[in-house]
């Protein structure tokens, strides 16, 4: 009558599922790299079942953390279950496993329990359970396959008549009789579940006793109730422990019972109310099945997701990966930033820039790691020195080891360190020179294209003219530090406008003027504020004058600096495009959820101040005019060896430097010299 | 009150009428205690399901309707390829598994279409931060297979109403941290704000002599936030205990 096929009814029972908690993964993987190892021998685990489950949640059987722990507690209110885990050391052994023959062992253990007695004093042996694992622990992917093994009737099991819920066949009163009963039958026994019972009841009363007890409990046949602790939430079908009991009782009892009435109990409490009134009764026809008959057929493995015999697979790289873990954290770190504090952050800008670091000395060891802080993940470092003795106290990605035998490339040792902080990175190094006017030329344009921002942290002037140029003939942000003894300027290069729009007259912004409003695309470049072509400034130098000698912490401010100058100019709507902020807009509305984002920011630290000046690019600038990026658009490889192999005077020439230098020392005759100093 | 801090011994003590009333009210917390260690934490698990469950399908001949029963949490797009090989890889291990003769002649099984990859279970863990002196919630959810959820996965499981509010909440500061005793990855609930809210409702206990459990307090304040019921029970069972004169609530 329950099912579509109709008549006759037979008993169907609902399978566990298989139910496995994070940690029980986690014990599994310690285990076999503590324990086990290569041991492949079978292991006795611990799993648990519960009957107060809400209606249309599957009929779990669940592994914990605590499994392998068999001697260890069961959670309250439950019931345990012992099984079998054979944890293979290769997926083909996985596979390979005879997996029938498994079964049937298990069966035959549960059948020889039942046949001399063993499952009457100790019911629990009825639900067991075979766990077969593979774990790849290189990929952290687990390949498992429960089986929860039950005997089978070769004839199956009839219903006399349909299933009925216990609240309406039990009065109010026999139904808190038998939640007494159940209660003291549980406190005899010393726990909190009993798996099985046996069960008389009147009209208001109701005998609970052990299974063992049946001789003396039921002293005659004519009507036998047995409960089963069922973890079942369907109405119309009983949970599976209750296949092995029958097969038990039709074993023992069968030749004096022809039928039984089956309490399927079901005790859950919700928002602190109790209650087992919609615990399920059965009435079946036992059965036969001889006292000698040979251990019956047995069925058991778990169906996987697909519904077809076979088993699972669970990849926990994401949680069990260290390096997956790793990134995790870090991601949501920065993510709580938005979480409480800035709502608007757009991390995704950030993480996802492509970074190049020109330089990887004091500036680009402390800009890297203030780039891996926020989670940036594409770093390439450009730098051709080694590193040497003096390095690793100022420079935070080297160590002393570093500089043995000569000393490592510092573009390389750079790189693994990252790595070695954060494996999550994708960082690369090249170790090569910056060229410079002068210098020989050995450099590609094409790692400028490939990234996002460039850095210039070198210790030469000379050095950042040629990326100054490429990266503004190629529309990249440029992000600049410098160093002097104790100041320091960290800058955003003018984004100049793309090639086509430039030729149209562009719309100025309403209160630019020199100094202040000035918008992204008019800022000034490094080279802006200087009135000379750089040359070869390392030549004729004392060793002081060469080294960097700044005050140590300074380069530590700067790299700061130059990083959140760039996470902020990636969080305003325009970019490279925005209008620079200066030291008067402090006080107003910020231009973006992170500040302002200025031009530049000059720090002195002899008096703990920095200073926000803006100022326009120069028409006659050696590195960032028209007329040089239309050279070099033009002229590219011949332009660039022009440069560097011609005289100190090309580029000041080719600008009209010349001009006003000569322009200006007339004037100096009649006027003070003029004040290039931008910053106001 | 001079501080609203909690001292250990009385998170402990709170923790003990925690459990008392959670064992008469069936609530399912329990005390873990660490092996080879004084300490421990309360914890309960829960089962949840993430998406509208859909109603069982019966079955009797075995032809299964694949409900596609893959969870509702997607990895990024440059995972699928891999999760591709898996499945081949699975499938492949069916095949011999076949080819090992267990046959599914679904013998007095009722069937039903698999549900449990939208069942989630949830675990949490209360524990004592002695740098905040407040009480600490640790959580992760896993599918039934055992895997975590990631923080995203998670939220993607509230229905957005409620999420939007929760984040906007002042006292969700989830991290994600190494379990303290543990070692396996959670999310907590960070303390830095606890005392703040905790302060208000102490003084006002404090003022009205109402008897208050500090950490079944907080428990109802932070565990709705992260999917916890703290069944009101609770409270009514403390007032009644207090006030045995009073006649029950409800």
């Amino acid at each position: 009558p329950l099912c579509p096929t109709g008549n006759p009814a037979f008993l169907q029972f609902a399978p566990f599922s298989s139910a496995l908690e994070a940690g029980f993964w986690h014990q599994l993987t310690q285990r076999k790299l503590n324990d086990y190892r290569l041991d492949e021998s079978p292991k006795s685990i611990k799993g648990y079942y519960y009957n107060g489950d809400s209606d249309g949640l599957p009929t779990r059987l669940t592994l914990e953390f605590s499994a392998f722990d068999v001697d260890g507690p069961t959670p309250a209110h439950c019931c345990p279950a012992i099984g079998t885990l054979y944890n293979t050391n290769t997926l083909d052994a996985f596979k390979t496993t005879d997996k029938k023959a498994l079964l049937e062992k298990e069966a035959k253990e549960i059948w020889d329990a039942i046949q001399s007695g063993a499952a009457l004093k100790d019911p629990s042996v009825l639900c067991r359970f075979i766990l077969l694992t593979f774990a790849d622990l290189k990929k952290y992917h687990f390949y498992y396959w429960f089986c929860f093994p039950a005997l089978c009737f070769s004839e199956g099991i009839k219903i006399i008549q349909q299933p009925s819920v216990l609240e309406q066949v039990f009065s109010a009163k026999q139904i808190i009789a038998l939640q007494e009963a159940y209660d003291g039958l549980c406190i005899k026994s010393g726990t909190t579940a009993l798996p099985y019972f046996l069960m008389k009841y009147k009209e208001d009363t109701v005998q609970l006793a052990l299974l063992g007890d049946w001789e003396t409990f039921f002293l005659d046949t004519k009507k036998v109730t047995v409960g089963v602790y069922d973890p079942c939430t369907l109405s119309q079908y009983p949970g599976w422990p209750l296949r092995n009991l029958l097969v038990l009782l039709a074993n023992r009892w069968g030749s004096k019972l022809d039928q039984v009435e089956v309490l399927c109990f079901r005790d859950r409490t919700l928002q602190g109310r109790r209650s087992i009134q919609h615990s399920v009764i059965f009435q079946v026809k036992l059965p036969k099945l001889s006292k000698n008959s040979v251990c019956p057929k047995s069925v058991g493995w778990e169906k996987n997701p697909k519904g077809a015999m076979g088993p699972r697979m669970v990849n926990l790289s994401e949680c069990m990966d260290p390096k997956r873990l790793a990134e995790s954290s870090v991601d949501l770190n920065l993510k709580l930033m938005r979480w409480r504090l800035v709502p608007s952050l757009d991390l995704d800008k950030v993480v996802s820039t492509k970074c190049l670091l020109l330089g990887a000395g004091t500036l680009g060891c402390n800009v890297a790691r203030t780039l891996m802080g926020w989670g940036v993940r594409r770093i390439t470092f450009v730098d051709n020195a080694k590193i040497s003795y003096s390095n690793p106290v100022r420079q935070p990605l080297y160590e002393f080891e570093d500089c043995l035998g000569g000393g490592k490339a510092k573009a390389m040792a750079a790189v693994d360190r990252l790595t070695k902080i954060f494996p999550g990175v994708n960082a690369e190094g090249y170790n090569m020179s910056i060229p410079m006017p002068g210098h020989p030329v050995n450099f590609s344009e094409k790692l400028i294209s490939e990234h996002d921002v460039v850095f210039l942290l070198m210790d030469t002037r000379e050095s950042r003219w040629l990326p100054t140029v490429i990266a503004a003939s190629k529309r990249k942000l440029v992000v600049n530090a410098a160093l002097g003894f104790d100041t320091f300027v960290v800058m955003r290069h003018g984004l100049k406008k793309p090639p086509i729009s430039q030729t149209g007259s562009v719309p100025s912004i309403p209160g630019s003027s020199l100094f202040s409003n000035i918008p992204g695309h008019k800022l000034g470049c490094y080279f802006c504020n200087d009135v000379v072509a750089p040359g070869d400034s390392t030549r004729d130098r004392t060793l002081d004058q060469q080294c960097t000698v700044s005050r140590p912490g300074l380069a530590m401010i700067a790299g700061a600096l130059a990083v959140e100058m760039m996470v902020s100019i990636l969080q305003h709507s325009e970019g490279g495009y925005a209008v620079a902020s200066s030291s008067d807009d402090r006080m107003n509305e910020p231009p973006t959820s992170l500040g302002l984002v200025p031009h530049q920011i000059r720090g002195f630290l002899s008096r703990f101040d920095n200073v926000l000046p803006a100022s326009l690019a120069f028409d006659k600038c050696t590195a960032c005019s028209p007329i040089v990026l239309d050279h070099y658009e033009r002229e590219g490889f011949n332009f660039l060896s022009k440069v560097f192999n011609s005289s100190h005077s090309f580029l000041e020439d080719l600008t009209g430097l010349t001009l006003l230098h000569q322009e200006t020392q007339a004037a100096e005759v009649n006027h003070a010299l003029i004040d290039t100093c931008t910053n106001g | 009150m001079s501080s609203c801090l909690l001292e250990e011994v009385t998170f402990h003590r709170c923790c003990q009428m925690l459990l008392q009333q959670s064992e008469q009210l069936r609530d399912g917390w329990s005390w873990e205690p660490v092996q080879g260690s004084q300490e421990g934490y309360l914890r309960k698990t829960a089962l949840k399901s993430a998406v509208i469950s859909s109603n069982p399908v019966w079955d009797l001949q075995g032809s299964i309707s694949d409900s596609g029963s893959h969870t509702s949490c997607h990895s990024g797009p440059d995972e699928q390829g891999e999760e591709k090989d898996q499945s081949v890889l699975v499938a492949s291990v069916d095949a011999d598994a076949t080819n090992g003769a267990i046959h599914d002649d679904n013998d007095g099984v009722c069937m039903v279409s698999e549900g449990s990859s939208q069942v989630l279970q949830y675990e949490y863990h209360i524990m004592y931060s002695c740098s905040y002196s407040t009480p600490v919630l640790y959580f992760r959810a896993s599918t039934l297979e055992g895997r975590s959820l990631s923080l995203e996965e998670m939220w993607n499981s509230v229905h957005p109403n409620f999420r939007l509010r929760l984040q906007n909440s002042p006292f969700t500061t989830i991290t994600q941290q190494e379990h303290p005793l543990l070692g396996q990855p959670f999310f907590m609930l960070h303390p830095c704000r606890t005392e703040e809210f905790m302060r208000p409702v102490l003084q006002a206990a404090q003022d009205q002599h109402r008897p208050l459990n500090y950490v079944l307090t907080w428990l109802s304040v932070v565990g709705p936030l992260v999917g916890l019921d703290v069944p009101l029970k609770y409270c009514t069972q403390l007032h009644l205990a207090a006030s045995p004169s009073r006649t029950e609530p409800d």
